[in-house]
């Protein structure tokens, strides 16, 4: 049986700070870049999301996990985006966290204003990028060292600003063949 | 080879999932333990490149771990995960062989920076190993030497296919002599007046292979001062062995395919394509079918590579070419090493049929030095050579060779005090190899 899961559902948590016309940008972005359909469809509240009370950020691999449950059937993968910044134990920020070949990431935008006021531009290609990259790693990509590929793992808003939003030769094949698995599997 | 082997061990779940899921992402293998005890048992059936370690656990403490890991491996790097509190401790970590120690929480900058460094000396460490192996396989291994069937079809082999240029894959286990097949095809085929270039994939971190193999142009990256040829334009005209090519990262495998599709490449950072000619024999000591079902190398690359394909048998299956080997490494050796050795005792002789030599011919080679070398007269009795055991001087009655290995396997380990690098190298045979015949046959160490 043909699995239905095909969409890559787009899920604001609360008001992620991007605006209507962002939010449309990134969903266009993101069907161009995979070739898949998207959907805007928020699945958690913001309240929904327990701050650590002494770190005050959020944990983000449980949000995760409840993303996958709470994903529609017809979603293949999903991307979350919350304004509040996130953590894993033992490491004192993240930008963003997704499940490798897993279901769900999620994207925090809390540290893209980094840097001298970034103008709007800056800022919609930093979302447009990270965006790819997350989701990207649920399609079972790991970290590129190839600086202007999108699976760069940046340390630094400056190169996230100087990576494209493409992907190198090498994690282009790897994601062909991603796809190519998951079609055999009857998904996408 | 692409990320570092992982072991994260931290009595916390959480730390455990998150910490192991974020170095998964940059491109490691992770492997987690909720203690002392699990992670000492994961390290004595796995190989690790590095340990993350917490320094505060219930049972055995992160120090303990650290000493009893150090003690088996030494090339293990150790990182300490420490609190505010704890820094005493991982101070003293760092003076029992700790790599480094991390304060929590910690920046995922900070860690990824330093994963770099440990994986960048580790592939320093190994490079100057593969320099030094290959240093004494020139002068041990000139030709290969047997009388035996299994032996001379592969000589046949050779013959056939050296005139061809197809691509050649050398299968077989470490230390049957891959390297040597694959000098012998290039000396005979109509290459043999161009190089024989070799390159151990798995000596190199993915970036430094690239550019060993590629080369680079001047300014592709900081350290580029002057432009440098890679390996394949070396090997112009002449034969490129790629050896161990089981370990080569998704990318170079990408890259290779290029390559072997239709011999042309770029230098790093350079973007006039070069077009090479050479020939690729590459070898493995990996199952790259299993490996293809695993998912970590790639079919379509198998099936370029996999066009002539043919085993190095392993020493026991022609063990008729003992005591022919045994002359040869004798002479050898005597010669080396000055000394008036010129007989082989048939005692000694027996010795060398009933063993199974893990380690094939290498060990063997090993074996002989040593014997020559501890020997007192001009004959080589059993008790000079490592695996005479007195109990078996009339041979080990009823007993299997699998049998035979494992207690001369935990006998050189406990010799060794469980230090698997030393007894890998008594034994002739690699630490991997080692490590995967102590997991087969459950061999640990007491506690």
């Amino acid at each position: 049986m043909i699995s239905k899961a095909h969409t890559l559902v787009i899920s604001p948590i609360g008001d992620p700070g991007l605006g209507g016309e962002l939010l449309e940008n990134l969903e266009q972005e993101i069907r161009k870049f995979f070739g898949l359909e998207t959907d805007l469809r928020p699945l958690i509240e913001e309240q929904d999301l327990w701050p650590d009370p002494i770190r005050r950020q959020v944990h983000s691999t449980p949000v995760l996990e409840t993303l996958s449950i709470l994903s529609p059937p017809e979603a293949l993968k999903v991307l979350a985006i919350t304004k509040l910044d996130l953590f894993i134990p033992i490491l004192t920020h993240v930008y963003g966290e997704a499940q490798l070949g897993g279901k769900a990431c999620i994207l925090s935008t809390y540290r893209f204003t980094d840097g001298l006021f970034p103008g709007k531009e800056t800022f919609r290609c930093r979302i447009v990028k990270e965006a790819l990259h997350e989701l990207s790693h649920t399609f079972n990509l790991r970290h590129c060292r190839d600086p202007f590929c999108v699976m760069h793992y940046c340390r630094s808003m400056m190169e996230v600003d100087r990576k494209s939003n493409q992907l190198c030769r090498y994690c282009a094949v790897l994601l062909e063949d991603e796809m190519k698995r998951l079609a055999k599997a009857g998904t996408p | 080879m692409s990320g570092a082997k992982i072991l994260v061990v931290d009595d916390e779940l959480i730390v455990r999932k998150s910490l192991g899921g974020w170095l998964e992402r940059d491109g490691h293998k992770v492997d987690t333990a909720s203690s002392g005890e699990e992670a000492l048992e994961k390290c004595g059936n796995t190989r690790y490149d590095i340990l993350l370690l917490d320094i505060k656990m219930e049972g055995l403490s992160g120090l303990d771990v650290l000493k009893k890991v150090k003690e088996n491996d030494p090339d293990v790097s150790v990182v300490m995960i420490t609190a505010y509190g704890s820094i005493p401790s991982a101070i003293e970590a760092m003076k029992s062989g700790a790599y480094e120690y991390l304060l929590k929480p910690f920046d995922p900058d900070e860690l990824m920076v330093l994963i770099e460094k440990i994986m960048h000396h580790q592939a320093e460490r190994r490079e100057t190993q593969f320099l030094r192996e290959q240093y004494k396989e020139r002068t041990r291994f000139e030709s290969m030497i047997g009388q035996s069937r299994a032996l001379q079809s592969v000589f046949d082999l050779i013959e056939r296919i050296a005139p061809t240029d197809s691509t050649v894959l050398i299968k077989g286990e470490t230390g049957t002599g891959k390297g040597l097949a694959a000098r012998a095809i290039h000396t005979k085929s109509r290459r043999s007046q161009g190089p024989f270039v070799v390159v151990n994939c798995g000596a190199f971190p993915e970036h430094l292979l690239e550019s060993e193999l590629f080369g680079y142009q001047k300014g592709a990256f900081t350290d580029a001062k002057t432009t440098k040829k890679g390996r394949l334009e070396l090997a112009h005209g002449g034969t490129l062995l790629l050896d161990e090519i089981g370990e080569i990262s998704m990318r170079m495998q990408i890259d290779l395919l290029r390559v072997l599709e239709d011999h042309i490449f770029y230098r790093v950072g350079g973007t006039q394509p070069i077009e090479g000619d050479f020939r690729i024999i590459a070898a493995t000591n990996r199952d790259l079918e299993r490996a293809i079902k695993e998912g970590s190398f790639r079919e379509d690359l198998y099936y370029r590579l996999n066009v002539i394909s043919f085993s190095m048998p392993p020493l026991r299956d022609h063990k008729e070419d003992i005591p022919l080997l045994a002359e040869y490494f004798l002479h050898r050796f005597a010669q080396e090493t000055n000394k008036p050795v010129d007989q082989i005792s048939r005692a000694a002789l027996d010795e060398m049929m009933l063993y199974d030599w893990p380690g094939n011919v290498r060990e063997f080679a090993n074996a002989m030095e040593r014997a020559v070398v501890v020997g007192q007269g001009r004959k080589i009795l059993p008790q000079d050579l490592p695996i005479f055991r007195p109990e078996y001087v009339s041979g080990p009655k009823g007993r299997t060779l699998r049998e035979v290995e494992i207690e001369h396997l935990g006998s050189i380990l406990k010799e060794t005090g469980w230090n698997v690098s030393r007894s890998a190298d008594i034994l002739g045979i690699d630490r991997s190899t080692l490590y995967d015949k102590m997991k087969r046959y459950a061999l640990r160490k007491p506690v």
